[in-house]
């Protein structure tokens, strides 16, 4: 168990570092300097040069790239170039908090609905509902999802006002507002995820309701629901899960959209806008984090199997 | 040199300063009287009061402003900071007028005397005086790390403290230029910053201004929001109106629409042009804008490839079709430019330039005659580089492409991001890039350092002896007319010699919600909240 746990770790060690050096690598490579960027058009080059050199970017990409990532695990973030931000506070306390919710909302969306849409279609197989869903799920799956956030604003935010159109308020702050901004980011967010475990559920429940057992707890005369919802479900557990996990990365990608679409200061735009201004310290905090996000998550669906499938727990 | 009556000059830029007074208070009354007359309970209204939230679109750097180089910036700082002077507007003419300082004199030629406004303090409790003012222009002039802005300030010889109150600037040569270098385009060299702040936060100042102005900083969280305070002890009377404000950071232009038409902000900064028809549309909403101090440009490069032919440059200006280009690229709301003085700089700008036979327009007929010239008479291919960038992105490279065809000139469009386009324009590495100059406020900010040669901005490499010595010359001499003489001749040789073909000039908007009131357009794309009330 340990050597496993230890064998985890050095895995994520490796992952973290190809990840930032490669990052790091592209960075300079493309070309764009952050220096003119911040200078705007009216400068001299004397106050280039003396940027330049403050910012330390005179200095070789492996120095600059070993300089960073010392102070990094140390805790150090550093600060970006333009706005003198400290990247940790900008990165870990304030962007990272509304990613995770808006990921939270909308995987919880994805799953509120995925899956009573999923499970009805599997039990009314080739029904008009099932075609009906089945529509749904397709034209998710192929709607780009910064169109529909477009469309929701106009919709549900101009012409009825039911909604606020952008801004985030922490729920977990002021709870009724922040669910109540975040419905329409989530919905966005999540449309891709709702047709895609739609489908899945459908397809795995048909599978799993032709099972044995299945048959065996009709025989005993157990209520529908139940046959349905705790012996079907239970057992579709875990291929959704796993295919979230896996999914994560997508998630991840589309917060970029959301966010900008709707205005939430997440990692997203945190990300965009310090690509386009080569804020290497900026942009290495938020792939890092992302990169451990999606670690933790895929570690997270691991530790989970032997919770879902009881066979699995006493393997030793 | 003939003798220059400038106290005459002088006394014609302040003229404008006590009507306008009059008239803000005018304006201050009713807006009282309204509230008076309305259901509010008259005696529950503080003295300031209403939250505004305004969207702010583009790229906050820093709202240090002696480091920014963005206007979007300045819209900011400018309400937390005051200069020594400032700029007016009364609707026709744009003035500048003193503003922490209570006069503003010429004692001769190069020696400038401001007296400042007497307890005037900084947010932090420190008193805004002559050294505070010595400090913030030698912060600029010769300060580290080096401001950006040091160039505006570099004929300044000393800086003399007369008593706490008053100062003296001495120049090395007369520089009409002054209230523009104090005041102009992005970057506020005239601005005064707290010492005791620059010293207390150093680098970080930026993150932490602390000025004179109307408001006050509270916080700024990235790419989210900046929040500002009023000033209860600003010194104009019965200023500001507003109790809190925020500038909403935001990205995506029309969801800033939707969540103003929504009712969740309260203006914009700027609106693009292609959302100025839904503005229009919407009844609740008021659209500010004119033709600002600006012209796009569509830049060749003089220095390497085919353009280093001039007569092929005088091809493509003239082949230009600008009635087109501000149909299809500008949405049908800039107005064509001749030559690059723009219609704000009332003394510079002639009304008549359209038939006035000065600079350059469509004529094919004249291109085709520039082409017949040119060294090379086959097909031309030249690249074209263009970015997701400025106030119309690729439209105006795509709206220009065919014209040149029409001269034979293949245009191969390349469509790269933003900071690389920077970069290779700045390296010159290009055939052909459009750009525009913007907030200019006087023609040698607007063509001196763009397009002197070497200058740093000049990213044609362009070249001629003859434009800078006019600039140079035009740069002391105080008189309007004079300098105006001088002017038309440097831009005439410009526009002769067509580093550029010039396509328009442009106006910029700002939109406010109808329960916004109070708000004084500047067409130097400021949004001051000093005298803004929520209704």
């Amino acid at each position: 168990m340990l050597v496993q746990a230890l064998g985890k770790i050095g895995q994520t060690l490796v992952v973290l570092f190809i990840v930032s050096i490669a990052t790091f690598g592209l960075l300079k490579l493309a070309p764009g300097d952050p220096v003119q960027i911040m200078l705007g058009s009216e400068y001299s080059q004397e106050a280039y040069e003396s940027l330049t050199a403050e910012m330390g970017l005179d200095r070789s990409f492996l120095v600059q790239y070993a300089d960073w990532a010392i102070n990094f695990v140390q805790g150090d973030w550093g600060t970006s170039f333009v706005a003198r931000t400290d990247i940790f506070t900008y990165g870990f306390k304030e962007a990272l908090p509304v990613t995770l919710t808006l990921a939270f909302f909308s995987l919880s969306f994805a799953i509120l609905i995925g899956v009573p849409l999923g499970v009805l279609s599997a039990v009314k197989k080739d029904t008009a509902f099932d075609a009906g869903s089945a529509v749904f799920a397709l034209t998710g799956t192929a709607f780009p999802s910064f169109l529909l956030g477009i469309l929701l604003i106009w919709f549900f935010g101009v012409r009825l006002g039911w909604f606020p159109v952008m801004g985030y308020v922490s729920p977990w702050e002021e709870f009724w507002t922040g669910i109540y901004h975040m419905i329409l980011p989530g919905l966005t967010l999540s449309t891709y995820f709702i047709a895609m475990i739609t489908r899945l559920t459908r397809a795995s429940l048909i599978e799993v309701l032709e099972e044995p057992y299945i048959a065996a707890a009709r025989a005993r005369g157990e209520p529908s629901w139940r046959v349905i919802w705790v012996h079907g479900v239970r057992n579709i557990a875990m291929p959704l899960v796993t295919i979230l996990g896996l999914q994560l990365g997508t998630l991840l990608q589309g917060t970029v959209l959301t966010e900008t679409v709707f205005n939430l200061p997440g990692i997203g735009q945190m990300l965009t806008s310090a690509v386009l201004g080569r804020e290497y310290g900026v942009v290495q905090a938020g792939v890092i984090m992302t990169a451990l996000l999606f670690i933790g998550v895929n570690l997270l669906v691991d530790l989970s199997y032997p919770i879902l499938d009881p066979r699995l727990r006493d393997r030793k | 040199m003939t003798e220059t009556d400038h106290k005459k000059i002088l006394a014609e830029r302040l003229s404008a300063r006590f009507g306008r007074r009059a008239i803000l208070k005018g304006m201050g009354a009713g807006i009282v009287a309204a509230t008076a007359g309305g259901s509010f309970p008259s005696i529950a209204r503080a003295q300031q009061s209403g939250h505004l939230k305004i969207a702010s679109i583009k790229v906050i750097d820093t709202l240090d402003p002696h480091f920014t180089g963005f206007l979007s910036a300045i819209q900011i700082i400018n309400n937390i900071h005051n200069g020594l002077l400032k700029i007016v507007y009364d609707g026709e003419n744009v003035t500048f007028e003193p503003d922490l300082a209570e006069t503003w004199d010429l004692e001769d030629d190069k020696t400038h005397v401001f007296k400042l406004r007497e307890g005037v303090r900084f947010h932090d409790g420190t008193p805004c005086d002559a050294e505070a003012v010595k400090f913030s222009l030698l912060r600029v002039k010769e300060g580290e790390p080096k401001s950006p802005h040091a160039w505006k300030l570099a004929l300044l010889d000393e800086i003399e403290i007369v008593d706490p109150l008053t100062l003296k600037l001495h120049f090395s040569q007369p520089y009409a230029f002054l209230p523009v270098a104090l005041n102009g385009s992005t970057g506020r060299a005239g601005t005064i910053v707290s010492p005791a702040a620059v010293e207390k936060y150093g680098t970080d100042y930026g993150r932490n201004p602390v000025g004179t102005g109307p408001f006050k900083f509270v916080s700024w969280r990235e790419n989210d929001a900046i929040e500002l305070e009023a000033n209860t002890e600003y010194f104009e009377p019965d200023m500001p109106k507003l109790e809190k404000v925020t500038f909403v950071l935001m990205n995506e232009a029309s969801t800033a629409l939707a969540a103003l038409m929504s009712g969740q902000i309260d203006g914009m900064t700027d609106c693009p042009m292609q959302l100025v028809d839904q503005v229009e549309a919407f009844p609740k909403a008021n659209l500010y804008g004119e033709i600002e101090g600006n012209y796009t440009f569509l830049g060749m490069n003089c220095k390497k490839g085919p353009f280093t032919d001039m007569n092929l440059r005088k091809a493509v200006a003239w082949a230009l079709d600008r009635e087109t280009l501000v149909k299809q690229a500008y949405f049908g709301r800039a107005q064509q430019a001749y030559t690059p003085i723009s219609p704000p700089m009332t003394a510079f700008f002639d009304p008549d330039i359209a038939t006035s036979g000065r600079g350059q327009w469509f004529d094919l007929e004249k291109a085709k005659e520039f082409r017949a010239k040119a060294e090379e008479q086959g097909e031309i291919e030249v690249t074209y580089m263009m970015a997701e960038r400025g106030p119309v992105g690729t439209r105006v490279a795509q709206t220009i492409a065919p014209m040149l065809a029409e001269i034979g000139i293949k245009v191969n469009l390349e469509l790269i991001e933003p900071a690389t386009w920077v970069k290779r324009r700045n390296e010159g590495d290009f055939d052909l890039y459009d750009f525009e100059w913007v907030a200019d406020l006087d023609p040698d900010e607007t063509i001196y350092p763009e397009f002197k040669s070497d200058g740093a901005w000049n990213f044609c490499g362009w070249e001629n002896a003859e434009f800078d010595e006019l600039c140079k010359q035009a740069q002391v001499i105080l008189d309007s007319e004079e300098r105006k003489e001088l002017y038309y001749k440097a831009e005439d040789l410009l526009m002769e010699e067509a580093p550029i073909g010039i396509m328009a000039h442009m106006p910029i908007y700002k939109v406010f919600s109808d329960k916004v009131q109070g708000f004084q357009y500047i067409p130097a794309d400021l949004v001051n909240l000093h005298t803004v009330s929520l209704a």
